[in-house]
């Protein structure tokens, strides 16, 4: 009974932090409309600079900095959020696909330089030598593992509560404005390219929390960390919960990765034993299979966006409790 | 690519093996083993069916600790967050004490840094090569908990250069696989070349999966090199090596064990072969030394080419033998602390068989030691974990490889000092 408690709280810790991840993707998309196809970059950026700001020296490449753990995941958040500056000056101009492309693009150059500058991170090897906070008075068993769960949960409340705030704000609207018509925004007197690249960078440092809480987990991250299956998985997850949609996004992320996880647990579990050596490809059908289900017929996702018009009022007060 | 070929006579074998068993050993209980493999992947799934196998022979000897063995196999998709949540539900669902995997070194780390260290499970890698490992265990980080079969990639890169040595090259390119374990190859040849006096005139990164190779060969050629070094995966280094010869390089190769695979010599073509020569860690000179090559012909219909093959049987060999030793109801940690009874050279030296294994059960029941003579050799782990082994040299022949030379763990240790 304790093992399945354990391996529940361990489950729901990845799915908390890659529910984080969604929600930074779905303040860029869902709320926005900015295709980021290179999510995984932001991801691994707020990982390695985590890692590297917090772990102990490493001969052959940068780290070694030993810095307070908390001060360490917000390295990492900023850096992840100056590449995504960077990247949103030189990108954010681009439309749709075209974005999707060039932020790719981004995504792979940087799995690249990590897995050649070896002077940096490590190379292939990628970055370990990090303690875990606070694992000389938790140990390394269960309690550790819940405790650090009741922080990655505690900081996705927060990140929910802080974006459903942004939704509602006018703020929000301006979001919505921006990526329905642009340049009926722009007739109003906002400056749409600002305020994407406000958009891009907030999503992208949420990104980068989570891959620091993700580096945080595991204690180690590697190149293998930053393929862009990664971004497919987070997208996945965002299509099926509902773009546009905190809740949903949440959802999402829960769904997907529990399919994931659950469906290798069954098929080995149930599956006959000449089929046990196929599970693996097995599995990658039947998720694509989901998605691809999910496109065809409740494309808006599980809990799809509710598009606010504003009220006065009753009315409005109530529509936003349903939110 | 490889699918499991089961011939009725060794099916027939197998229940009779087991019928027998299960007259002579009244079990009724299971032990579950773990293990995450990649086995979406095309080179993953033999060395998954090569770790089954060596279960399957223990299964046929009676088991290990009074039970019989079950090997719970999940995919790891080369992921590492589906290879650390498969392994955890492999520790807290299943109950599993030993667990087996992964090839990665990005997939295995995380699963002992976050889930065997942590719950005191053994984890026994086949193919994981990073230097990083031996880092961590030097930290006292791994508990004595991680044990790994595939040899340092030192012994691998030392006669490599000694087979450079021997032939007189000059000079040499080296192409390598862009992963962790190519990055150090790369780095440990490069070392040695130099060492021996043989001029590296390149050294060039393959990535997986690029259409097409040009570019890195050409630069490996501009140099102009006597000859080539190989450390690549049969599918990157068939497409390389037909843009090397295309473009006029030499058939003076060395390669890595990892291109000791049926699949390269056909889709190369065997005539452009006939210069090159491969190193491998390799089997001991004794009466037992074929058992693991005879058996799996026996059951696969093919010998056993292909990365990491024999580095999984033993690594799965082990794991089962150290359990056996631990005896019943073992913990992760008892397991790994048995592992010197099974490794210990000075013991009784036991083949890498079903019958080795019912060997191996008399005399650890009599409180004495075995030396397990494996598919990769005396297989012996030092305080890291690592193993270090006898290598051979081989070239590819029409049947499969033939051995040209075979160099004794105590000529590689001396040869690999020589090299400092």
């Amino acid at each position: 009974m304790i093992g399945v408690i354990s391996y529940l709280v361990f489950f729901a810790t990845t799915a908390s932090i890659l529910a984080i991840a969604v929600l930074g993707l779905n303040l860029q998309w869902g709320n926005t409309g900015l295709f980021n196809g290179g999510v995984v970059a932001f991801f691994g950026a707020g990982a390695y600079a985590t890692l590297i700001l917090g772990g102990t020296a490493q001969a052959g490449h940068l780290g070694g900095y030993g810095i307070f753990y908390p001060l360490a995941l917000l390295g990492g958040m900023v850096v992840a959020g100056l590449m995504a500056w960077i990247v949103g000056l030189l990108t954010l101009r681009l439309r749709h696909d075209y974005l999707a492309i060039a932020t790719f693009g981004v995504a792979v150059a940087f799995e690249n330089l990590m897995r050649n500058a070896e002077w940096l991170a490590g190379g292939a090897k990628g970055v370990r030598g990090f303690e875990r906070p606070l694992r000389t008075a938790l140990g390394d068993g269960f309690i550790y593992n819940l405790a650090f769960f009741a922080v990655v949960l505690l900081i996705l409340i927060l990140t929910y509560l802080f974006l459903q705030r942004i939704v509602v704000s006018p703020f929000g609207r301006l979001l919505r404005a921006i990526r329905e018509d642009e340049e009926a925004a722009q007739s109003l007197g906002k400056n749409p390219a600002r305020i994407r690249l406000i958009a891009f960078i907030t999503g992208s440092v949420i990104l980068g929390l989570a891959g620091g809480l993700y580096g945080t987990f595991y204690a180690f991250v590697s190149p293998q960390d930053v393929l862009p299956t990664l971004t497919f998985q987070i997208w996945a997850m965002l299509i099926v919960g509902g773009a546009g949609n905190n809740r949903g996004a949440i959802f999402g992320a829960f769904l997907i990765w529990g399919a994931w996880t659950a469906s290798g647990w069954a098929l080995s579990r149930f599956a006959p034993v000449e089929v046990q050596l196929y599970t693996g490809s097995v599995q990658f059908i039947l998720i694509g299979s989901v998605i691809v289900g999910m496109l065809m017929w409740r494309p808006q996702g599980f809990l799809p966006e509710h598009l606010v018009v504003s009220h006065k009022g009753k009315t409005k007060r109530k529509q936003q409790g349903e939110y | 690519m490889s699918i499991i070929r089961v011939s009725r006579a060794s099916i027939g074998l197998a229940l009779g093996l087991s019928a027998m068993s299960g007259a002579a050993y009244a079990q009724d209980c299971t032990t579950k083993i773990g293990a995450v493999l990649p086995t979406s992947v095309d080179w993953g799934r033999p060395i998954a069916e090569t770790a089954q196998f060596a279960v399957d022979q223990v299964n046929a000897a009676g088991g290990a600790a009074g039970c019989q063995i079950e090997m719970v196999l999940r995919d790891t998709q080369v992921d590492p967050k589906v290879g650390v949540d498969a392994a955890k539900a492999l520790v807290d669902l299943e109950g599993v004490k030993v667990l087996l995997g992964a090839v990665s070194s990005g997939v295995s780390m995380p699963i002992l840094t976050s889930v065997t260290v942590p719950s005191g499970v053994m984890q026994m890698s086949c193919c994981s090569s990073s230097t990083a490992f031996t880092g961590l265990s030097e930290e006292g980080k791994t508990n004595g908990l991680w044990y790994r079969t595939f040899a340092t990639t030192g012994v691998q890169s030392a006669v490599g250069a000694k087979v450079a040595a021997d032939k007189g090259y000059k000079s040499i390119a080296i192409l390598y696989k862009n992963d962790d374990w190519g990055q150090d190859m790369a780095r440990l040849i490069a070392a040695d070349f130099a060492a021996v006096g043989v001029e590296v005139t390149a050294s060039v990164a393959i990535n997986d999966a690029q259409p097409n190779y040009r570019a890195e060969v050409t630069d490996a050629l501009s140099g102009q090199p006597e000859a080539l070094y190989l450390a690549l995966y049969p599918a990157e280094g068939t497409a390389a090596v037909r843009e090397w010869l295309s473009l006029g390089g030499t058939q003076n190769m060395i390669l890595a064990n990892s291109l000791k695979s049926d699949e390269f010599r056909d889709n190369v073509g065997l005539q452009y072969l006939g210069s090159a020569l491969g190193t491998d860690t390799a089997s001991p000179r004794s009466e037992s030394a074929d058992a693991f090559r005879a058996a799996y012909q026996d059951r696969f219909e093919a010998e056993p080419n292909g990365p990491g093959l024999a580095n999984s049987y033993d690594a799965a060999m082990l794991a089962l033998l150290a359990m056996e030793a631990a005896g019943k109801d073992a913990s992760g940690a008892d397991v790994a602390a048995a592992m010197s009874r099974v490794t210990d050279p000075a013991g009784t030296p036991v083949s890498a068989d079903t019958a080795g294994f019912v060997a191996a059960k008399e005399v650890l029941a009599g409180g004495g030691t075995v030396m397990f003579q494996g598919a990769t050799g005396d297989v012996r782990f030092d305080e890291n974990g690592d193993v270090s082994a006898p290598a051979v040299i081989w070239s590819f022949s029409e049947s499969g490889t033939e051995e040209i030379e075979y160099i004794p763990l105590s000529d590689v240790d001396a040869f690999i000092a020589s090299l400092k």
